[in-house]
């Protein structure tokens, strides 16, 4: 039986989901995650335990396991294992997108630098030590203007800032973020480093896609109907597929292309992040892994045969097993997934409505992810989705009015965080 | 079979006078929690009898108990009690939790090596049914809506059952997870764990 090491975190979304896909493929599965797995001992053949921040060395450990138990594809279910897939891949001669590649797509600052190289749109961006002064900095930049993280997703450390005031206060608080323990560990300059970039006006979509041999196949675009100018930039719904015109889609799709290339990715999963205006389409984000959260789960794909529908993991999956998956295309239907944001902070005491929340026509399911009686802590410095809503319809249309219904049944009950003393100050 | 008390006998009537004829007493095992069984005792409609049911005659009533059911309550005693503010059926079962060879196996796989090993993450694994070649858990305390909980059953605790009862094929979690207080791992978006926190 052929071997796949699946990569996560321990505080992946996706270890229910990737497990699934393996267990329909009828592989055999290894899980590689960063801390040790409660019941490893009792199957050390299906549980390793590897340095996420030191590749290297994980992929070391790995490849010490591989000779007694061969493995026939590596897949990282999160940002965090990419790295370390791709040096695994690379020294078992697995298909993959090359490491300088990954670690690129890992580094905003190195992003921005290959896309610029490239031709492709990128803002005006600055990057700084975290020992920079705020108030030099502030002085420099051009506004109005967004502090990000080099390495963080789904907005986590995104702050607009529209003044120097503002950039102080945004700069704060990114520092704290970068300050926590786990962050810390990240690898190179990724958590003693900040970018700045101008704002970009527009809307913004979100591509996910398959790359084989350097090309970039399209499997969902979504559109962000909320709009996302800050302060902050929580992403709510998402929604495919994407009611923009043809040659908008086209143009994101070439752009999308053009960028992976540029940053040399060559297999696997991309996820990206765009924005779209007049200027043209502006690369934010490639991200060599698939979306995040629960999001997958509102895609779902069948063969040219028509088969019964399979996840975008199992998709991915198949990928790396060496199954040519061109032959799967989206369903037909239109789908969409809100990630039910955080109200404010505060323990989460109760969610009401959820009943009338999933009775609405179109919302296939509701997961509340955050157990009662845990902190909420709203973007920036959130780290947790609340849950998500997830939909079909026969148009785009009506999958966004039925997540807004379903949000709209929802009453998120918060109580007092006796820990928290009130919100930092923006 | 099964013995009523004259009070469980009362007070089933007594509900059944609230509801239309032709109504009957359902008893079940409804799982395994904790040790012990757990009943479900519920007024069904008599034209609901399976083929395969026990009928128990109990006068007024009919009492039916389901064929996975039967051989767990034989020499049940059902009574209804009440004491202060409490009132309720109450089962007096002799049979083992578990009479299956099979099912007791796999409870010894969880007594012995799964449970000692989630206890450390205050977790615990409890089983709730043995169906042919597949057996149901339940996972609480920090097993419960905990970000690895996949891993766990699928890398742990079904792998640790199919060593040492190889008739088993899976193992199916059936817990809620969303309802779980303290995971140990929950689920972020990235970098920072918030239990590390």
């Amino acid at each position: 039986m052929r071997r796949i090491l699946l990569l996560m975190t321990s505080n992946t979304y996706r270890a229910r989901a990737f497990l699934a896909a393996a267990e329909s493929l009828g592989v055999a599965v290894v899980v590689g995650t960063d801390k040790a797995q409660v019941l490893a001992a009792a199957n050390p053949a299906g549980n390793l335990t590897l340095d996420f921040h030191v590749p290297e060395r994980g992929a070391e450990r790995v490849l010490a396991y591989a000779r007694e138990h061969p493995i026939a594809a590596v897949v990282a279910a999160d940002d965090e294992g990419v790295l370390l897939a791709a040096y695994v891949s690379a020294a078992l001669g697995l298909a993959s997108s090359p490491v300088e590649a990954i670690a690129a797509a890992r580094n905003k600052r190195l992003g921005r630098e290959r896309h610029a190289a490239a031709g492709l749109k990128v803002p005006r961006y600055w990057t700084a030590a975290v020992a920079e002064d705020a108030r030099e900095l502030a002085r420099r930049v051009r506004y109005p203007c967004v502090l990000k993280p080099l390495a963080l997703s789904a907005s986590r450390g995104v702050i607009r800032a529209n003044d120097e005031d503002e950039f102080r206060a945004a700069h704060r608080r990114l520092l704290a973020i970068l300050a926590e323990r786990e962050l810390a560990k990240l690898p190179g300059t990724l958590a003693s480093e900040i970018l700045i970039e101008s704002f970009i006006p527009g809307f913004e979509v979100s591509l996910e896609g398959l790359m084989s041999e350097g090309r970039l196949r399209v499997l969902a675009l979504f559109d962000k109907p909320d709009p996302l100018d800050g302060p902050f930039f929580e992403e709510t719904i998402y929604v495919t597929p994407s009611r923009h015109g043809a040659e908008v889609v086209a143009a994101i799709a070439a752009t999308t292309q053009d960028a992976v290339a540029a940053l040399g990715l060559t297999h696997g999963p991309i996820h990206a992040e765009l924005r779209v205006n007049a200027a043209g389409v502006w690369p934010l984000e490639i991200a060599p892994r698939s979306i995040g959260g629960l999001c997958a789960r509102s895609l779902l794909f069948t063969s040219s045969a028509g088969d019964a529908l399979v996840s975008l993991e199992e998709l991915i999956l198949r990928q790396a097993l060496g199954e040519d998956v061109s032959g799967y295309a989206r369903e037909r239907r239109p789908s969409g997934v809100m990630m039910i944001p955080i109200p404010r902070a505060g323990l989460l005491a109760e969610v009401k409505g959820l009943d009338a929340a999933a009775e609405v026509p179109g919302v296939d399911d509701l997961s509340i992810t955050v157990p009662r009686g845990q902190r909420l802590v709203p973007l920036p410095e959130g780290s947790r989705y609340l849950g998500f809503i997830f939909a079909h319809a026969e148009t785009a249309a009506e999958v966004e009015a039925a997540l807004r219904r379903a949000h709209a049944n929802l009453e998120i009950v918060i109580s007092p965080d006796p820990e928290v003393a009130g919100p930092a100050p923006c | 079979m099964i013995t009523l008390t004259a009070s469980a006998r009362e007070k089933m009537a007594e509900f059944l006078a609230t509801e239309e004829p032709g109504q009957a007493i359902r008893i079940a095992i409804a799982g395994r929690m904790k040790g012990a069984f757990e009943y479900d005792i519920a007024m069904v409609a008599e034209d609901e009898r399976a083929d395969d049911d026990t009928v128990i005659d109990a006068g007024a009533f009919k009492v039916y108990i389901d064929a996975r059911s039967a051989p767990n309550l034989k020499g049940a005693t059902v009574d209804y009690l009440e004491s202060g503010n409490e009132a309720g059926f109450k089962l007096d079962n002799p049979n083992p939790l578990w009479s299956d060879p099979v099912a007791l196996a796999v409870q010894k796989v969880l007594d012995e090596e799964v449970n000692p090993g989630v206890a450390s993450h205050g977790g615990v694994v409890t089983l709730l049914d043995v169906q042919a070649d597949t057996v149901y858990v339940a996972l609480g305390g920090g097993c419960q809506g905990c970000g690895m909980a996949s891993v766990t059953l699928k890398q742990g605790i079904e792998a640790s059952i199919k060593k040492s009862v190889p008739s088993i094929a899976k193992v199916l979690d059936t817990t809620d997870h969303a309802t779980g207080s303290n995971p140990y791992y929950q689920p972020s978006k990235g970098g920072a764990s918030p239990f590390d926190a």
